[in-house]
């Protein structure tokens, strides 16, 4: 921890930090320590609404180049001081809450655009870049990331690759771990590392993969290069009504099974076609379980994937939406994110996020749902499919007390309570705890369910080699302090 | 305190991240707490405990909005961060904690308000607000563009017609301004309005009927006066021979405030201007802080930054020609920048 900051060895670090980056870029002020003591998950959330004070770092550091980025964590080490990086600030698992104070890295000045190469079709960046103006800058030259989130407006790169995010194209795009090539990371102890160029390879094991989804807990991501791709000629949409869940999730999974390419495909349950999706797309005596997918690249073979698809439908008892159907939900795709739309306090809500095989994902569901619906009566609990792989598909799921206890306490024993039920639940029909939010503070203390063995001998093992000194973002991922 | 009428942009702000991406002095100063969620964050805590309103932390924060408004403009449900900014602000000076810097400008603005009128009697009167004055250039087009269309033009000079004061907290003192500008407009009988600043514009359309105050004329913005001159025949300009790349940013008064985009691109397009678009998107703000209107007057240094990061979004900084509807932003980037910036009346001047 820092010393207090009544005490003249605080200044004597902030000298030290404002040497390695700049007096413009230390931060002490009481503006700053605030709003980044909220991210985007709800027990801060809640911590604030309730006027509790939450934790707050002592100081934030800007570093602009990995170089000083090296020099705050030798810094850090040399006082065992612990270093939170945070990029957007808009995750939802509290990976970036600096919740044992010291300095918090914020690594949006990392924003620097090095090269867009259009013979390997890459772009190499600062992770500090907030993806839609990654996106943009992409844009400009004829090209996509096709990683297209709904916190592309506030998530940095940086933050989606420490977590594995994914976007609403990630069926046919990948998630973010499809989608590099390498990375540069400053180490704990501050050494600066590459991994290898190029992510396929037999040249040992994969060091991309170790970095990817560490959440900070491991170094500081600090440039990427990821994939590009030309926009593409052509993008369609079709939706469908199906009667139940069951049938729809079988449809879905006929189509990925066909090896037909959709770039995306997401499906509704029952109870969140009729509360949400009905409301935000404005659609009257709309039940069922609504179905989209999409192709997109050259225009004849859109068609024709889309004409096969559309076959594969046909054998269900379905409802067709048509093309303005599936339009719908992509031009309102983020709209689910806004207020009011959003879920918001006073409401107590999470996204319960797992994944499995097309064989369990079935179990998956109906086991999150009746442990919540069994234990949980006064909580409504919804669920979309939104994510889908040759070998399965992911469950966004929610639930949703429309009031938590006053009490923050209690609200928080309650929160954690519907997690540890739904999670285990989860694990226990073939999921897992996450599949692109991460595990950050709220999950960390499942993890040892999940990896078993693996955890101390080789999580914890790595964990302790590289950060000898506990100082890279401890308390998250089940890590300790 | 003012900042509970805009409870409902309060509580929807502080924890969406959903404009992020667009908040120029985030962007730029790298800080949370200045973003739409960062501000509004920082109010509602403030409307839980009313003193942490008026400390260090939460005033620096709410006087370095660039008022943009492009986040409002953005959201699918717009919205109103930006007034919740600025009842904070109204919240602070009527507690009597204004900043030194804040109250100084505040009562400068307040003593220099004798509103001048020149010229003889006219249907159409301009008006040369601050920021025009400072650029004798663009006046000086504005009237050659009025006397090549035949259209007799009188002119009222002076200070604050009330929008710079209300953007700094000083709502009562800002209504007294606006109300000695409408009797002096009256006075002249004018039937139209015309003024080349957009904030100026907005003052005219938004505060004036907000605070009860009714314009004798109708009120025009450059623009949209001289897109009337061309469409009408009027005025008569050589279009180019040659479509002439130019890049034009929109003024945030006119888009986000006013949703009011058309005038200056049928302008440059029918002038034989082939307008391409600037930097990355058209979402951002590139007024280099216009909304705030005395935000250079305020923090010069912010002011610097902003006008900097416009000018890295620029393909080709010293060549390209950069035409702006706000003389704020010419007057800003002019000065912050290598950037070639003109006005609109002057792009359509020259071609007299």
């Amino acid at each position: 921890m820092l010393p207090s900051t009544t005490s003249y060895m605080f200044e004597m670090i902030r000298s030290e930090l404002t040497d390695a980056v700049g007096a413009n870029f230390v931060d002490i002020r009481e503006a700053d320590r605030f709003a980044h003591s909220v991210d985007y998950y709800w027990i801060p959330e809640m911590w604030h609404d309730r006027n509790m004070p939450n934790p707050q770092a002592d100081v934030i550091v800007h570093p602009g180049t990995t170089e000083e980025v090296s020099k705050i964590m030798k810094i850090a080490n040399t006082y065992k001081i612990p270093v939170v990086p945070w990029g957007g600030g808009s995750g939802s698992q509290g990976g970036a809450l600096p919740i044992q104070g010291g300095i918090l890295l914020d690594t949006k000045r990392l924003n620097q655009i090095e090269k867009i190469d259009t013979t390997s079709l890459t772009v190499t960046c600062g992770t500090g870049i907030i993806a839609r103006h990654l996106e943009w800058e992409c844009n400009k030259a004829g090209y996509s990331t096709m990683h297209l989130p709904a916190s592309i407006a506030c998530a940095t790169i940086g933050g989606f690759l420490a977590h594995r995010g994914t976007g609403v194209l990630s069926t046919k795009w990948g998630k973010i771990e499809d989608m590099v090539m390498s990375l540069e990371v400053v180490l704990p102890t501050g050494e600066i590392i590459k991994t290898l160029p190029i992510p396929r390879h037999a040249s040992g094991p994969d060091l991309t993969m170790m970095f990817l989804g560490s959440e900070g807990t491991l170094g500081v991501i600090t440039k990427v290069t990821l994939k590009i791709h030309p926009q593409p000629e052509s993008r369609k949409f079709r939706a469908y009504l199906f009667k139940t869940f069951d049938d729809a999730m079988d449809a879905g999974a006929s189509l990925m099974r066909s090896r037909l390419r959709p770039c995306a495909i997401r499906l509704y349950d029952e109870e969140e076609t009729r509360s949400h999706v009905k409301r935000v797309f404005g659609l009257e005596d709309i039940s069922g379980a609504y179905l989209v997918f999409g192709f997109d690249g050259y225009e004849k073979i859109v068609d024709l994937e889309m004409e096969e698809a559309m076959k594969i439908m046909k054998k269900y008892d379905v409802q067709d939406l048509g093309s303005k159907g599936g339009d719908l939900w992509w031009e309102n795709k983020y709209k689910f994110f806004y207020p009011p739309y959003m879920f918001h306090l006073p409401q107590a809500f999470g996204t319960l996020d797992t994944v499995a095989t097309f064989s369990d994902i079935k179990n998956v569901y109906w086991a999150m749902k009746n442990t919540v619906n069994k234990n949980f009566p006064e909580a409504r609990f919804i669920g979309h499919f939104s994510h889908w792989y040759e070998w399965g598909c992911m469950l966004y799921a929610r639930f949703i007390f429309e009031k938590a206890p006053a009490d923050p306490h209690e609200a928080a024993e309650l929160y954690n309570r519907v997690w540890d039920l739904a999670i285990r639940a989860a694990i226990a029909n073939g999921g897992v705890i996450n599949e692109h939010h991460g595990v950050g503070l709220k999950l960390g203390r499942l993890m040892k369910e999940l990896y078993g063995p693996a955890k101390p001998l080789i999580l914890d093992k790595l964990k302790k080699e590289l950060d000898p000194n506990n100082i890279m973002n401890p308390g998250k991922m089940g890590f300790g302090f | 305190m003012h900042i509970n009428e805009f409870e409902s942009a309060m509580k929807a702000c502080r924890f969406c991240f959903m404009c992020r991406h667009l908040s120029a002095v985030g962007n730029v100063l790298f800080s949370e707490s200045d973003t739409p969620r960062g501000r509004a964050l920082l109010l509602d805590k403030a409307s839980m405990n009313p003193e942490f309103l008026f400390s260090d932390a939460v005033v620096e924060t709410v006087y370095r909005s660039d008022l943009a408004a492009n986040c409002r403009f953005h959201c699918v449900s717009h919205y109103d961060e930006n007034s919740l900014i600025l009842a904070a602000r109204r919240d602070i000076v009527e507690a009597g904690k204004a900043p030194e810097k804040v109250a100084a400008i505040a009562k400068k603005f307040q003593k220099d308000n004798e509103f001048k009128v020149e010229g003889k009697k006219a249907d159409v009167l301009y008006f040369i607000d601050d920021y025009t004055l400072r650029q004798p250039e663009i006046s000086a087009a504005f009237l050659k563009i009025a006397k090549a269309a035949n259209v007799p033009v009188a002119t009222i000079t002076g200070g604050c017609i009330g929008k710079a004061l209300r953007i700094l907290g000083y709502v009562a003192e800002g209504k007294k301004d606006a109300s000695t500008f409408a009797k002096k407009v009256a006075a002249t009988g004018a039937k139209t309005l015309v003024v080349s600043n957009p904030a100026a514009y907005d003052a005219l359309k938004n505060d004036f009927p907000a605070w009860g105050l009714k314009l004798s004329c109708k009120v025009m913005h450059s623009s949209e006066f001289i897109a009337d001159l061309l469409k009408s025949k009027k005025l008569k300009a050589a279009a180019k021979k040659k479509k002439t790349p130019v890049y034009y940013l929109e003024s945030d008064y006119l888009k986000n405030y006013n949703d009011n985009v058309s005038a200056p691109r049928a302008i440059l397009e029918a002038l034989g201007f082939e307008v391409k678009p600037f930097g990355t998107n058209n979402e951002e703000s590139y007024s280099a802080g216009e909304g705030a209107c005395v935000l250079l007057e305020l923090n010069p240094e912010l002011v610097s930054r902003l006008a900097k990061q416009v000018a890295s979004r620029a393909d080709n900084p010293k060549k390209d020609l950069i035409l702006t509807a706000s003389p704020y932003t010419r007057f800003v980037l002019e000065k912050e920048t290598e950037l070639k910036v003109a006005s609109l009346e002057e792009a359509v001047a020259e071609l007299l």
